[in-house]
């Protein structure tokens, strides 16, 4: 029984309207048909496309072209952008608020690329703060955050998490003996500092439909800081007990929320861990192997039993 | 010849449909759950994530039983012997794939699919050691036999499961085929495209029987996938191995190919595009739709090079430029329509699938695009120091 044929007995039982029948199966059939999600793909493309370009002719002509040239035409790109988003913007509201255009989005997006684009042409030409990357990329951190929040902006939001990452890394690159070790400690202070705002700003209700977006981040990252860790030859127990705990709360979480993304973090980096720690040291083929029939036919035991008791479709 | 029953496959896409209308608001609750409980299938799923990693611990089981078996029971075999076992461990895997469906009614769950996989992977891996390995004396024409079981057992999978990324592998197996048949460049371009244009008239055929029925989404995706590869078999400056030293270095040498058949090609990448779009458009098929709007973009993308044309910086500023503007350009040409409509079509959000898809997109692609905003420069200016993606999202060089 097609779609159409059962839209059609349940309107003779009456369990929907004569309207609603006539709705749906005009859906059903296409009619009308949303282009939506080809217009926003084709203006992504096009916007990801122009800034590529741009950046190549700047980067490649930088020197023929005028520093003044190349400036203004960035800043009225970046002007415009912004002209734009602020003049059309509803008023702010900590709840989700749909853009006020298709294009809006993707004018903002291209603005925060220019401004991106922008200050690496300012610094790789004038220098001005000789070489210190990681005060532009925390001030564009800022920045993204703040337009993020003020135009309800997922894109610019992901800006803004990996600015705010660079910034980390870039910060202990310039310590004179920095080490893996460093890396993962500031890759744990940065999962704690954007989950621990993430989560005040959910709770003050403060867009707190981008949760999402700072829990998937934060939970990758601290899965490969940690599997980073799990990896050393030594001192790795400790990386280890923290790998365990944030693969419970992953799995714990992903359970209670139906979130399921997060029980496969929990599986698969879990899993990754815990196998290389048993395997450490065994060189028997026979062992190895027969680990991997082992635990791969028990994770399958296990997944199919939290699917059947807690999954649904999706 | 399908697995699954017609009427367990319309009782879950019905469910699918009745949780998107119930989303956007055009079902009310108790609507809802009601018919809820009139589309109960008894086929067995899963939601995405957990099929993922089902698929990824089924392919370690199988992979490690595999390699066990041949550590404990067999020592050094000859490659004919690991051959034979090959091509039974397909065989045992395709068995346990039915067996997984018809007894525990799994569908789309991960560890079915995984399995069929294993056994187009054990498959075409026994028949090229049980049969090439170390035997010199076998024609090498006949080395064909490998893609093409491989494509013959992959179009099956996707017959019997309904999995479309099986059709898309035997796609791929096809583009190994004419290479032991012929060494001329221009015939094996052909070849694949006459493999690809025999595949569309039989999809194009058969789907027009499945209108508005559960197998119109695959069906369309098919079509679309076969389009596809119809243009990358026929745009020569895109069907090659090394394409992006190639892109990089300069255009492909058209020496390479008989002049006729160059000019040929040329002229045809232009046709595939609007012929594509406008079949979309009639059909109101999304799968082909974005197919011809991707093969536009690669005709835009590839023209110059064709041409032997020199490429600029800015190619990708109009480019840009162009897709924005036609973008633009549609959804005001739709909103001004009554009611947002023109000729069925709208830029109006109809389905949760929608803001779902530019949810994921947005958190996955923001953060990844701007590595693409500043390539380093290039060496005919060696002096500029300018470049790199550094700044702002760009700066997030995987320190972490």
């Amino acid at each position: 029984m097609t779609i159409l044929t059962r839209l059609e007995q349940w309107k003779e039982q009456g369990t929907i309207s004569p309207e609603q029948h006539a709705h749906l199966a005009a859906l059903s059939r296409g009619n009308p048909f949303s282009l939506f999600l080809e217009l926003n793909v084709l203006h992504y493309a096009g916007v990801l496309a122009f800034v590529a370009g741009l950046g190549w002719t700047v980067s490649t002509w930088s020197q023929q072209l005028s520093d003044v040239l190349v400036l203004t035409i960035l800043s009225t790109i970046l002007a415009a952008s912004f002209w734009y988003c602020f003049s059309r913007a509803p008023v702010w509201s900590p709840a989700e608020t749909p853009a006020p255009s298709l294009i809006f989005d993707y004018v903002l997006y291209l603005g925060s690329l220019i401004w991106s684009l922008e200050l690496a042409y300012l610094e790789n030409r004038f220098h001005v703060l000789s070489g210190q990357w990681d005060f532009y990329l925390l001030a564009s951190a800022g920045l993204f955050f703040f337009l993020a929040y003020r135009f309800d902006n997922r894109f610019v939001l992901s800006l803004g998490l990996s600015s705010l990452a660079g910034w980390f890394g870039l910060t202990i690159s310039h310590w004179p003996a920095h080490q893996d070790g460093t890396y993962r400690q500031y890759a744990l202070l940065y999962c704690l500092l954007v989950g621990v705002g993430g989560a005040l700003l959910q709770r003050r209700g403060l867009k707190p439909h981008f949760f999402g977006t700072y829990l998937n981040i934060v939970a990758n990252l601290l899965f490969w800081a940690l599997l980073s860790g799990v990896f050393n030859r030594q001192g790795y127990g400790l990386w280890f007990l923290g790998l365990l705990i944030a693969c419970g709360a992953s799995l714990a979480w992903g359970l209670v929320r139906q979130h399921f993304a997060f029980v496969a973090y929990a599986a698969v980096y879990g899993y990754v861990g815990v196998s290389s720690i048993f395997l450490r040291g065994v060189h028997d083929q026979t062992a190895v192997l027969g680990y991997f029939v082992v635990t791969g036919v028990a994770m399958l035991v296990v997944l199919v039993q939290i699917g059947r008791r807690f999954g649904r479709p999706a | 010849m399908r697995l699954y029953s017609a009427s367990s496959e319309e009782t879950l896409r019905a469910r699918k449909l009745l949780t998107d209308w119930a989303g956007e608001g055009f079902l009310t609750k108790a609507q809802y759950q009601r018919l809820e409980q009139e589309t109960v299938s008894e086929l067995r799923t899963t939601n995405v994530f957990l099929r993922l990693v089902l698929f990824f611990f089924t392919l370690i089981s199988v992979g490690a039983a595999a390699a066990l078996f041949f550590v404990v029971f067999l020592s050094g075999p000859s490659q004919q012997t690991a051959g034979v076992f090959f091509l039974i461990f397909a065989a045992v895997c395709y068995a346990a794939a039915e067996l997984a469906v018809s007894q525990a009614r799994l569908y789309r769950y991960g560890i079915e699919e995984a399995l069929a996989v294993c056994s187009v992977a054990f498959l075409c891996a026994g028949m090229q050691s049980a049969l090439f390995s170390g035997s010199p004396y076998l024609p090498k024409p006949a080395q064909f036999l490998v893609p093409a079981a491989g494509a013959v057992l992959s179009l099956w999978i996707w017959h019997r499961f309904g999995l479309s990324y099986a059709f898309l592998a035997a796609m791929i197996f096809v583009l190994f085929l004419p290479g032991d048949w012929t060494l001329s460049h221009s015939a094996q371009h052909l070849i694949v495209a006459v493999f690809y244009a025999t595949g569309l008239v039989g999809v194009a055929a058969v789907r027009s029987r499945h209108r508005f029925d559960y197998l119109e989404e695959g069906y369309s995706l098919v079509e679309a996938l076969l389009w596809l590869g119809i243009y990358l078999a026929i745009n020569l400056q895109l069907s090659s191995f090394n394409l992006l030293a190639q892109w990089w270095i300069g255009t492909r040498d058209a020496s390479e190919f008989a002049r006729p058949f160059y000019w040929a090609t040329w002229v045809l990448i232009w046709c595939l595009p609007p012929i594509v779009l406008v079949r979309g458009l009639r059909q109101k098929d999304r799968s082909m739709i974005a197919a011809g709007a991707i093969v536009a973009i690669l005709t835009l993308a590839s023209n110059k090079p064709y041409l032997g044309w020199p490429r600029y910086t800015w190619d990708p500023m109009l480019l840009g430029i162009l897709l924005t503007g036609i973008a633009f350009f549609i959804r005001r040409w739709l909103a001004r329509g009554p009611g947002g409509i023109r000729h069925g079509f709208t830029a109006a959000r109809l389905s949760g699938k929608d803001k779902l898809w530019m949810n994921v997109g947005s958190t996955v692609l923001g953060p990844l695009s701007p590595h693409s905003i500043t390539p380093g420069p290039q060496t005919s200016s060696p002096d500029v120091r300018f470049g790199g993606g550094q700044s702002g999202g760009g700066g997030a060089n995987s320190d972490f």
